[in-house]
């Protein structure tokens, strides 16, 4: 088999100071979206919302129409709260699938490219530490975000278009919980990023994640128990990502107060990045 | 100016010492240079350091008359190949070979064009779009060095290239190697096979346990071979014979004899094998077969070590 060298081109024209975040991240985003995972992950959410749909329609419904008054009654007894209503748009079982998908996702960020030992090859291009994990957290905390972005504007824009603003009372719940949003998916990349970054596979990752989310809710579920307080349960993301959208909406009486549910998140949040950080050294790329 | 600059640079992992003090210097200008040694020698080592992966412990390392580590000047002007596999499996190798041009800040026509060239470079214009899992360990391989290339580096390291691929992979690959080295390239092949080494430069460092243990070309290397007393079995329906004729050869060390045949120490080997090979022609002496025991580079540098030990 001839193997032909031509003559090396002249030095490509290259600019150090563009920033490789994007190329790594656009890379990543290309990998993600062959996920098979995606496909099934877009039914649930799709799912999830229709029926959240429904049911801001349905209620449209018995507000307008007389003939269903008596239904309406019964509805206003079963219907919750107006700020327990609006929390409910990142419900549990929404934050469950989403908790799954990026522990499946987001774990395999860093993971895979321990597996396939990539890194020294990122490491030996001008690309810092900081632009290699900037890049992984940016779709770390961008999935989540992405995927809770339209359980909130949605039923928003449908209770603008058939009551209008004068209409419900949770006309502006897009500011309250935008920002649950990001606080969720800033405690989902981090811890994502940071069991990733422990594995050496995606499937080894995903049993981090899993196992860390299941120890913690259990140990918190211990400790509440044990202290006789619902707090400690801050101690569990699962529980966390469920309080801020409550703690956001104004939830009177919520699980877990602001306090435990702020320190808990810092706590987390720190904890990971900085396991991610430290796991993720030049010096960690293993030749 | 010189390409890499080693003055008194060490390693340690913890307390273990990956290399230690080292002082070499590889001047510019195309050429190819060996790292030479067994497993655990240290060549990972300093190639990791070379590469701005890791800081030496101690002294100083300098490409380009800088330091390396997290050096974006330095690490623009150089090309790893580490060793292995390195690619996200199900991947077509133009993507991938995109991504790897953009982190080295080529966009645009000219990341185009160094990919294009790349390939080219590398023979592998035609199967580019074909994933990972669907090539050859050879071609997986060509697209490691094609990674490399993408921004034409002025120093082309390449950790043990050689692993697992055929002689005509192997033959393709030293091929363009040379090539590589005559447009002015300085590169540098880590390596534990003498053989592979000698076929590709006569410029070699010798590493064994962490250590430089010697500087210089691959007859020097032979000619510390020749030195070295090395063991050869030697089977034969005879032994009496074997030890008969060995006895009169000058520079046997020592023998022990065996059931079918006997174990030879003797200095000198090169010379021994073409006296054995005009024995066994002329009917002075039957063999069955010949087994060199610790004629290998990890002999010659127990050898070397015992000498400067």
């Amino acid at each position: 088999m001839p193997i032909y060298a031509p003559t090396l081109p002249p030095r490509p024209s290259i600019k150090p100071d563009k920033s490789p975040i994007l190329v790594m991240a656009r890379f990543d985003i290309v990998r993600i979206f062959r996920l098979k995972m995606g496909r099934f992950f877009g039914y649930v959410y799709f799912c999830v919302l229709l029926v959240k749909l429904v049911i801001i329609y349905v209620n449209y419904l018995l507000n307008t129409n007389p003939q269903l008054g008596q239904l309406k009654n019964f509805a206003d007894q079963v219907m919750p709260q107006p700020a327990i209503f609006q929390a409910s748009l990142l419900d549990s079982s929404m934050l469950f699938f989403l908790w799954l998908q990026v522990a499946l996702v987001n774990g395999a960020l860093i993971s895979r490219d321990t597996l396939y030992r990539i890194r020294p090859l990122v490491y030996s291009h001008p690309v810092s530490q900081k632009d290699y994990l900037s890049s992984k957290a940016l779709i770390a905390f961008g999935i989540p975000f992405c995927v809770q972005l339209p359980f909130i504007l949605l039923p928003w824009l449908i209770s603008i278009l058939v009551a209008g603003s004068s209409g419900p009372v949770w006309v502006t719940a897009p500011l309250l919980l935008i920002p649950a949003a990001i606080l969720n998916s800033t405690i989902m990349g981090s811890i994502t990023l940071g069991a990733s970054s422990l594995a050496g596979s995606p499937k080894a990752s995903l049993g981090w994640i899993i196992g860390l989310l299941l120890m913690s809710s259990a140990l918190g579920g211990i400790l509440s128990g044990v202290f006789e307080n619902f707090a400690w349960m801050a101690i569990s993301p699962i529980a966390l990502t469920e309080s801020w959208s409550k703690i956001l909406c104004g939830v009177e009486k919520t699980a877990i107060p602001f306090l435990p549910t702020a320190i808990a998140t810092g706590i987390h949040v720190c904890l990971w990045l900085y396991i991610a950080k430290r796991r993720t050294l030049p010096s960690e790329a293993v030749i | 100016m010189s390409v890499i600059t080693l003055e008194r640079a060490s390693l340690r992992y913890g307390h273990i010492l990956g290399l230690s003090p080292t002082t070499f210097e590889i001047k510019e200008g195309g050429g190819i240079t060996g790292l030479l040694g067994p497993n655990g020698a240290g060549k990972s080592t300093l190639i990791q350091m070379i590469s701005g992966l890791l800081r030496p412990s101690s002294g100083q390392v300098l490409l380009f008359d800088e330091p390396p580590f997290r050096n974006p000047n330095v690490l623009a002007r150089i090309g790893l190949v580490p060793e292995g596999d390195r690619f996200p499996v199900g991947f077509r190798a133009d993507r991938w070979l995109r991504m790897m041009g953009g982190l080295s800040g080529l966009k645009g026509i000219a990341l185009s064009a160094s990919v294009d060239s790349a390939l080219e470079i590398v023979g592998m214009t035609t199967r580019s779009h074909l994933t990972f899992s669907a090539m050859s360990k050879g071609m997986r391989q060509r697209i490691r060095l094609a990674q490399a290339l993408l921004h034409s580096p002025d120093l082309l390291i390449l950790d043990e290239p050689f692993n697992g691929l055929d002689s005509e992979a192997r033959t393709a690959l030293m091929y363009m190697l040379r090539n590589l080295a005559k447009e002015n390239v300085r590169v540098l092949v880590s390596s534990h096979i003498l053989g592979e080494v000698a076929l590709l430069t006569d410029q070699i460092l010798l590493f064994f346990r962490g250590r430089l243990l010697a500087e210089g070309s691959v007859i020097e290397i032979r000619e510390l071979m020749d030195r070295h007393p090395v063991e050869l079995r030697l089977e034969a329906d005879d032994s009496k014979a074997v030890a008969q004729w060995a006895v009169d050869y000058p520079d046997l060390v020592a023998i022990k004899m065996e059931t079918n045949g006997a174990v030879l120490s003797v200095k000198n080997p090169r010379d021994f094998f073409q006296k054995l090979q005009s024995a066994v022609a002329s009917g002075q002496l039957s063999i069955k077969s010949l087994d060199p025991l610790d004629m290998n580079l990890e002999a010659v540098f127990q050898y070397l070590t015992e000498d400067h030990g």
